[in-house]
């Protein structure tokens, strides 16, 4: 697999509200603070329109 | 004869602070990663040229692993870390786009879109029923071939013998009533 295609697949899964679960194992004591619903609110507040969910998009981790 | 290849353990006393990646990365943790990224998108030099990429039709992804390169070719973070953010970063950049109005693709695969196999262009066309009439047919027509037996070792059709057979088998005895206790008596007396 090339860079290219894993970059590719790992911003695939981030729009599809995905992260890898082990993430959030490495800083225990805090919470992941760019996760994929932090990127809707931050649309939302710019653009001022909500943002429509992925099929099967679970709450950030 | 001379060899072209390090000798074994070169690569232990080689000088390995030539490249930056042969160092430990600056940046370790994910959240620091993506702000660090997000600081550098908000530069307006890259922000610029961010913009400029999405004017000549650059895909976002493309863009992503063009900084996410030179973040690893910089020793800033691991590959590794630099994949784990590459979404955030893409999601940042498309929000830029949306908000200052350009065009833009992402450049990764759309799970909704439907994708055309051959099988659903059959269906669509009406071939796959066709073909399962077809193959219908055929099997009808093979089926009897396949219930004939025949050969020397070949199975019997009929696994029970005739009852006619069967005594013949055990010896041809005759419906003659006979009980088998007892025991005739020889006529000549030995």
């Amino acid at each position: 697999m090339q860079f290219q295609d894993a970059v590719r697949m790992s911003i695939e899964k981030f729009i599809e509200g995905k992260m890898p679960e082990k993430l959030t194992e490495l800083s225990p004591e805090r919470e992941l603070y760019y996760t994929p619903d932090y990127f809707d609110q931050l649309e939302e507040e710019l653009l001022g329109e909500p943002v429509e969910k992925a099929e099967g998009e679970k709450d950030a981790v | 004869m001379q060899f072209d290849s390090p000798i074994p353990g070169a690569n232990l006393v080689a000088d390995t602070r030539n490249y930056a990646w042969h160092r430990p990365p600056d940046i370790v943790e994910y959240d620091k990663a993506v702000d660090y990224l997000i600081s550098r998108i908000d530069d307006p030099h890259q922000t610029q040229m961010v913009l400029a990429m999405l004017d000549i039709e650059a895909q976002i992804s493309t863009i992503v692993s063009t900084i996410l390169l030179q973040t690893v070719a910089k020793g800033k973070m691991a590959i590794d870390l630099a994949l784990l953010a590459a979404g955030p970063l893409a999601r940042y950049i498309e929000i830029i786009a949306k908000d200052v109005g350009k065009p833009y693709s992402m450049g990764v695969r759309d799970k909704s879109a439907i994708i055309i196999t051959p099988t659903l262009l059959k269906q669509a066309l009406g071939i796959v029923e066709q073909e399962e009439d077809m193959i219908e047919d055929m099997e009808q027509e093979e089926a009897p071939l396949e219930a004939t037996t025949g050969g020397l070792m070949g199975m019997p059709d009929e696994m029970v013998a005739p009852e006619d057979e069967q005594m013949e088998m055990l010896g041809g005895m005759d419906d003659t009533e006979s009980d088998p206790m007892v025991e005739e008596e020889p006529e000549d007396e030995l």
